[in-house]
C-alpha cells in the first residue's frame, strides 16, 4: 500500500526557517553569556554578581527558549506535510514568544532582573537588587512565552488528533492492540514525527497550565504583596512548567530526526507497535519526572520523592531501547551518506544518552544529597541541549541546505567541525561534572576552590566550541549560497 | 574515593561505553552494506536482550538506592538531638558546636525565601544537604563521626550574595 503524499509549500518552509533561526540567533546569544559566566568564575573577567546574576537569568530563560523555538518550528513544518496548518497561527505563537523574549530581554538589560530563570517565589520580591518594574516584565515575558507555547501545542493536538483519528488514532492505538483489524482497515499508522507533536502537545498543555497558574499568581503578588502565596505550591508548579517545558524541546528535535536521518541511510523510519508503546511511556514519564527537583525538599509527600526515582529512571527507556537503539540500527551496515547534516544527527543521539545517563544519576535521590544544586546538574542538561537538541537542529539545517545546495561539505570540513564541537564540547562538560563531582555549587558568582580552575578549563572548552559553530556558520552560508539550479 | 568521584567514575567509564558504541555503529557503514529487512531481525531480538538487561539492571539500581533515602524516620525524629537552623539572605543562625556520633536532626527552615543547607565536611568534600524553605521545616539526619570544622554554603539561588551565604560548626 502506497503512503498518502506529503504536502510541501513555500509558506510552511518559511515559518521553519524563521523559527529555527529565530532560536540559532538567541541560541548564539546565550552562548555569549554562557562563556561571560564561564570567565567570570575563571576570574579571567571580573564581573558584578548582580551583573552575574542578571547573565546567568537570561541565559537559562534564553537558552530553553531558542531550544523550544527550533523545535517547534521543525515540528511544526513536519506536522504540515502531514496536514495543512494555518501559518497565521503559527505567526501568532512565534511573535507571542518574541514579545516574551524582548520583555525578558529588557527586565534584564536595563532591568537587571537576577532571580533566575526558576524565579522561585518569594526570590524575585525579596531583597532584591533589580527594581519592581524588572520584576514584573520578566514575569509579563515568562507569560508571553509561555502562552505562544500554549498557543502552538493547542495547534499542534488540534493536527494529530484530526489527522489520526482523536487521540486514540493518534496514539496508535489500533496498531498496538488491534494489529490485524488496523492493517485491514487500510488506515496508516501515524508516523514517528506525530508521536513526538502529541507528547509535546500534550505533556505541553499540562505544563504550560501550570507555568499560567504560577506565572499568574506571582503576577498577583506582584501587585499586591499583601496577598502570600505558598512556596512549596510555588516550586512544585515552576519546576513542572520549567522542567517540563526544557525536557520536551529533545522530544521535539528528535522528529527531525525521524526524518532526516532515513533519507541518508536510503532506510525507512517507521511507527512499529513498540515505537508507539514507547512514545506512551514518554507522554506518562515527562509529566511526572519533574519531581526530581524536589528531593531536597523534604516536606515533599514521601510517595512523590519514590515516583520521582521511579519515573526518572523508567524516562530513560524509550530513547534508550528505541529511539536511539532504532536510530543505531538504522544505519547499521547501511551506505549512510556522511555530511554535516548525517554527522550531527547521529552524534547527537550519543549526547542524549550520554546526557540521560548523567540526569539518570542525579535522579537517584541517596546521590542527590551530594550532587543536588552542585554544577552536575548544568552538566546533564547542558550535554543533552548541547550536543543533542542543538546537534539534531544543526543537522536538520544542513539537512535542508545540503538538499538544495549544488556544493557538498569536505570531510576535512566535517572534521575541523567535529574537532570543534565536539571536542571543545567534550572539556566544556567534563568541567562540569568533574566540578559536580567535587561538591562546586552551581549559580555562584565566586566559586570555592577547585572551581575557578575547572572554570578556566571550561571556558577554554567553550571558546574551542564557539569556534566549531562558527566554522558551521561559514560551511552553511557556504552551502545556501551555492544553491542546486532547479529545471524549470 | 569519596562516594561522588566513584559516580563520576561510573560516568565516565558509562559515557566512554556509549559513545564507542555509537562510533563502532558508525563504523559498519564504511563495510560492506547490507539491505534494511536482513538488519532489522536481528537487531530487534538484540533490542529484545537489551530491553531485559537494561530492566534487569534499573530495577536492581532501584531495589539497592531507595532504602537510602536520607529523609527520616518518625523513629529518627523522635530518638535524635535536635538542631535549629534559620537561613536567611545571607547568613546562617545555628549552634557553633555539634556533638560528634551522636544521631542528630537539623531543623531547617528559612526567613525569607529559598535557601539550601549544604553540610561540607572537614575534607571540603558536600556531605549532605536539604531545602531551607520559608513557611516549612525540613528534617535532615545526620550522624558526624569525624570531628573537625564543618563549612555550610548555601545552595539554592537566593539573590546577589548567595555565593558568599556560608555558616561553620564545629563538631566535637
Amino acid at each position: 500500500m502506497s503512503e498518502p503524499a506529503l504536502r510541501e509549500d513555500a509558506a510552511a518552509s518559511r515559518v521553519m526557517w524563521i523559527y529555527m533561526l529565530t532560536g540559532i540567533a538567541i541560541f548564539a546569544l546565550m552562548a555569549l553569556l554562557g562563556l561571560t559566566m564561564r570567565m567570570g568564575q575563571a576570574k579571567w573577567i571580573a564581573l558584578d554578581p548582580t551583573m552575574f546574576y542578571a547573565i546567568m537569568t537570561l541565559h537559562g530563560a534564553g537558552m530553553i527558549t531558542a531550544m523550544a523555538l527550533c523545535g517547534m518550528g521543525g515540528l511544526w513544518y513536519l506536522m504540515n506535510r502531514e496536514r495543512a496548518l494555518s501559518t497565521l497561527v503559527a505567526y501568532w505563537a512565534y511573535a507571542l514568544m518574541v514579545a516574551g523574549v524582548v520583555a525578558v530581554l529588557l527586565s534584564v538589560f536595563p532591568g537587571k532582573f537576577g532571580a533566575g530563570w526558576t524565579f522561585l517565589y518569594p526570590l524575585p520580591f525579596v531583597g532584591a537588587a533589580w527594581p519592581s518594574w524588572a520584576t514584573g516584565l520578566f514575569l509579563l515575558g515568562i507569560a508571553l512565552v509561555n502562552i505562544g507555547w500554549i498557543v502552538w501545542c493547542t495547534q499542534m493536538f488540534g493536527c494529530v488528533v484530526a489527522k489520526y483519528g482523536g487521540i486514540r488514532g493518534a496514539l496508535a492505538w489500533d496498531l498496538v492492540f488491534h494489529p490485524k483489524q488496523f492493517a485491514a482497515s487500510g488506515r496508516h499508522e501515524p508516523p514517528p514525527q506525530a508521536f513526538a507533536a502529541l507528547v509535546a502537545a500534550v505533556d505541553g498543555l499540562l505544563a504550560g497550565a501550570a507555568g499560567m497558574l504560577v506565572g499568574i499568581a506571582l503576577i498577583v503578588h506582584w501587585l499586591s504583596p499583601s496577598i502570600p502565596l505558598d512556596p512549596l505550591w510555588a516550586k512544585n508548579l515552576t519546576y513542572f512548567f520549567g522542567h517540563t517545558f526544557a525536557n520536551l524541546t529533545i522530544y521535539m528535535a528528535i522528529a527531525l530526526v525521524y526524518v532526516g536521518l532515513p533519507r541518508y541511510a536510503n532506510r525507512e523510519w517507521h511507527t512499529s507497535q513498540v515505537l508507539a508503546v514507547a512514545w506512551w511511556g514518554t507522554l506518562l514519564f515527562v509529566a511526572f519526572a519533574y519531581f526530581h527537583h524536589l528531593y531536597m525538599d523534604f516536606v515533599q509527600p514521601r510517595p512523590v520523592q519514590y515516583i520521582g526515582e521511579v519515573v526518572s529512571y523508567l524516562a530513560a527507556f524509550p530513547p534508550a531501547v528505541v529511539t536511539v537503539f532504532g536510530g543505531a540500527l538504522l544505519i547499521f551496515r547501511s551506505q549512510l551518506r556522511w555530511t554535516m547534516g548525517s554527522m550531527f544527527m547521529f552524534a547527537g543521539m550519543a549526547g542524549w544518552i550520554v546526557g540521560g545517563f548523567g540526569a539518570v544519576i542525579d535522579a537517584t535521590i541517596d546521590i542527590n544529597s551530594t550532587l543536588h544544586n552542585t554544577l552536575w546538574v548544568p552538566a546533564h542538561f547542558h550535554t543533552y541541549l548541547l550536543e543533542g537538541v542543538v546537534l539534531f537542529v544543526l543537522g536538520w539545517i544542513f539537512h535542508q541546505l545540503e538538499e538544495r545546495s549544488s556544493a557538498q561539505s569536505s570531510p576535512l570540513m566535517r572534521w575541523l567541525v567535529a574537532l570543534g564541537v565536539f571536542g571543545g564540547g567534550a572539556i566544556f562538560l567534563l568541567a562540569f561534572y568533574v566540578a559536580g563531582a567535587d561538591g562546586v555549587p552551581r549559580r555562584y558568582a565566586t566559586q570555592p576552590p577547585p572551581g575557578p580552575e575547572i572554570s578556566a578549563w571550561a571556558s577554554i572548552g567553550i571558546i574551542i566550541l564557539l569556534i566549531g559553530f562558527l566554522i558551521c556558520l561559514v560551511e552553511a552560508v557556504r552551502l545556501a549560497r551555492l544553491r542546486r539550479a532547479v529545471a524549470p | 574515593m569519596d562516594f561522588n568521584q566513584t559516580v563520576l567514575v561510573v560516568f565516565l567509564v558509562g559515557s566512554v561505553l556509549i559513545v564507542a558504541a555509537m562510533i563502532g555503529v558508525a563504523a559498519t557503514t564504511r563495510g560492506a552494506p547490507q539491505p534494511q529487512s536482513q538488519v532489522q531481525p536481528r537487531g530487534y531480538a538484540l533490542r529484545a536482550r537489551w530491553f531485559w538487561a537494561l530492566g534487569a539492571a534499573t530495577a536492581l539500581a532501584l531495589l539497592i538506592s531507595l532504602p537510602f533515602v536520607p529523609y527520616p524516620s518518625s523513629a529518627q525524629l523522635a530518638g535524635a538531638q535536635h538542631v535549629k537552623v534559620t537561613a536567611q539572605q545571607y547568613g546562617f543562625v545555628l549552634p557553633a558546636t555539634i556533638p560528634a556520633r551522636t544521631p542528630i536532626i537539623f531543623d531547617v527552615t528559612a526567613l525569607d525565601v529559598n535557601h539550601g543547607f549544604g553540610i561540607y565536611g572537614p575534607d571540603n568534600r558536600l556531605i549532605g544537604q536539604v531545602q531551607a524553605m520559608p513557611d516549612y521545616v525540613n528534617h535532615l539526619p545526620f550522624t558526624f563521626s569525624k570531628p573537625g570544622r564543618y563549612t555550610v554554603r548555601c545552595l539554592e539561588y537566593c539573590g546577589v550574595g548567595h555565593a558568599y551565604m556560608q555558616g561553620a560548626f564545629e563538631v566535637k
